[in-house]
């Protein structure tokens, strides 16, 4: 418990998480903004050129509920994001700023420094969406009002939805820290997380979208390991048409913070602090 | 028979291939409780290598290098028994000196305040709540000394720590260093700065491209060489005064200032041939050799960038 408390102290006693937290809050309304335009937008004409598929779940988004969650949940994009480099940068800047000698030196049992770091990252995680969660309760009712939707605060599906918010930013949080002990350069693992977290699902989905059409249909259905995309599935909320079942989406992330908290452990162990 | 205690480092056998190099080659010594040990090479000899595989940090290919049998990382409080200044730049640029401090109080269950106490031991209180990166390099080296010192260690090992300090530092830091030996502390001091630990070590161990050269006490270790004791005499008939001396089987040498190096014959034997011989003498003085005439004659041709 008290590394975790160092941990946290390390954090603290450094300007990158009150720099975080200046480019995170405008990024933040950003969110709650785009938000509230999709769900005002409507439906596109039927002419529109889209597939039933695609009908059907924008369809299935505008129904109040989701809209709901949709916007309760606003912020998990770029409080994710920040997460997600805070938590790998917890790592990395033991050896950009050569600080591993006196952690290792201080906690000689490497596992426990790395487990208090998957912790730190957790308290981190919940803390970003707290703060998120927080302002979404504040702000978002007053937009539902505005929608002629009301606030749908009562629907258990609605607090799903933010829970499952929480689970996404505490599982991101783990996978920044295991990608950190990885890709032990913070520049490299910074702009390779970025990248793959903004630009990796696009791409990535093209990649499938062009598989599925020339190879084979089913390998449309394995777009739920990419990890962006199966968070998105974990959090939706409600069942999407066309999509598989949203547990399948947890499951991909649990794997994934599994696998690299292990192999990040093991890795950390054997090395070489020079 | 017991054991050692944890407080003397035993390094047995140790050895670090690196891929092309063998930084560490089958090198062991011990380095006791209660005196100041200096551990000498020239660059690249492995010293840094060998410190880092008794804390921990690198693991060895071989061998062992333990606190009396246990392994740094099996020592139940690492900070409280040991304490270790490796590299002066090992902490965060945006931190404060303090904060550094206080960080690994908190990761080792030391209380804050220790913070404060080691600060002021190590007359770093002025620029406790400054950022590390505004720290000159003698101040670094003693944030380094001010957290090794937190748990109040039994033993302590310091890389190369009179890098960066002025004259006034490395004085501060030779009696601070004495004073934590002649209370019973295990110091080990890695250095090539001969004549700072001349001044410095009671004990040394000599390494050179990862081989163990010598070791022992800084006296037997100067007294075992030759040319180890000299004495030198200044006089204005030095080629009376070689005369006289040779019949006492000494040799001797002139040195570039004029003055002459007498190998084999005591002051007082050659102040008496000079008496004897009626040569005048302006200067007499026995001469101890010193550690770095020594070393570089040690380590001759295995210095060196491998």
């Amino acid at each position: 418990m008290s590394l975790v408390n160092a941990e946290l102290f390390k954090v603290r006693t450094t300007s990158l998480w009150w720099i975080m937290g200046i480019i995170l809050v405008p990024l933040y309304a950003a969110s709650v903004l785009a938000n509230w335009a999709q769900a005002s937008a409507g439906q596109p004409p039927s002419d529109a050129g889209v597939s039933d598929t695609q009908t059907a779940q924008i369809e299935a988004a505008l129904q109040p509920i989701n809209v709901a969650t949709n916007l309760y949940t606003s912020g998990q994009y770029f409080g994710v994001l920040v997460v997600l480099l805070l938590s790998a940068i917890i790592v990395t800047s033991e050896f950009f700023h050569l600080t591993a000698t006196t952690t290792f030196l201080t906690t000689p049992r490497r596992e426990s420094v790395i487990l208090a770091k998957f912790a730190a990252a957790a308290v981190i995680g919940v803390l970003v969406w707290l703060f998120t969660t927080v302002l979404n309760l504040l702000v978002v009712p007053l937009i539902m009002n505005n929608l002629d939707l009301g606030s749908q605060l009562g629907e258990a599906a609605v607090w799903r939805a933010i829970g499952l918010n929480l689970l996404a930013f505490v599982l991101w949080a783990i996978l920044g820290v295991g990608a950190g002990v990885l890709i032990r350069s913070q520049i490299a693992a910074t702009l390779i997380l970025a990248i793959t977290y903004v630009v990796g699902t696009s791409a990535i989905g093209l990649i499938f979208f062009l598989l599925s059409e020339y190879v084979a249909e089913w390998i449309n259905n394995l777009q739920v390991l990419v990890p962006t995309t199966a968070s998105q599935l974990m959090i939706s909320g409600t069942d999407l048409p066309g999509s598989p079942p949203r547990w399948v989406g947890a499951v991909v992330m649990i794997g994934y913070a599994v696998v690299l908290g292990f192999f990040g452990t093991w890795l950390t162990k054997r090395r070489d602090i020079s | 028979m017991t054991g050692p205690g944890t407080d003397e480092i035993v390094v047995d056998r140790l050895t670090k291939q690196y891929k092309k190099l063998r930084a560490v080659d089958d090198l062991s010594f011990r380095v006791r409780s209660g005196r100041v040990t200096g551990f000498l090479g020239p660059n690249g000899a492995g010293k840094t290598t060998t410190l880092r595989m008794l804390l921990g940090l690198v693991t060895p290919t071989a061998g062992t290098a333990t606190f009396g049998s246990q392994r740094y990382t099996e020592l139940s409080d690492p900070v409280r028994k040991v304490g270790a200044v490796l590299e002066a730049s090992s902490a965060h640029r945006g931190r404060t000196g303090r904060n550094h401090l206080r960080m690994i109080c908190r990761a080792s269950g030391l209380p804050d305040k220790r913070a404060d106490e080691v600060l002021e031991l190590v007359g770093l209180t002025p620029a406790a709540g400054r950022k590390f990166k505004g720290y000159s390099l003698g101040m670094k080296q003693r944030l380094g000394i001010a957290a090794a010192m937190l748990g109040d260690p039994q033993v302590l090992i310091l890389d190369e720590p009179a890098n960066g300090l002025d004259p006034e530092g490395i004085r501060w830091m030779r009696d601070l260093l004495k004073s934590l030996a002649s209370n019973g502390r295990t110091v080990l001091v890695s250095s090539h700065l001969l004549g700072e630990m001349q001044l410095l070590a009671d004990d040394v161990v000599i390494v050179a491209a990862g081989k163990l050269i010598t070791q022992g006490p800084v006296d037997e270790v100067l007294g075992g060489m030759t040319g180890g004791v000299q004495v030198r005499v200044r006089t204005p008939q030095a080629e009376a005064l070689t005369a006289a001396l040779s019949e006492l089987n000494a040799s001797v040498t002139a040195t570039q200032d004029g003055a002459l190096l007498v190998h084999g014959a005591e002051a007082a034997a050659v102040g008496h041939a000079a008496f004897a011989a009626g040569v005048e003498l302006h200067e007499l003085a026995t001469e101890r050799g010193d550690l770095e005439q020594v070393f570089l004659q040690l380590t001759a041709g295995k210095a060196g960038i491998r």
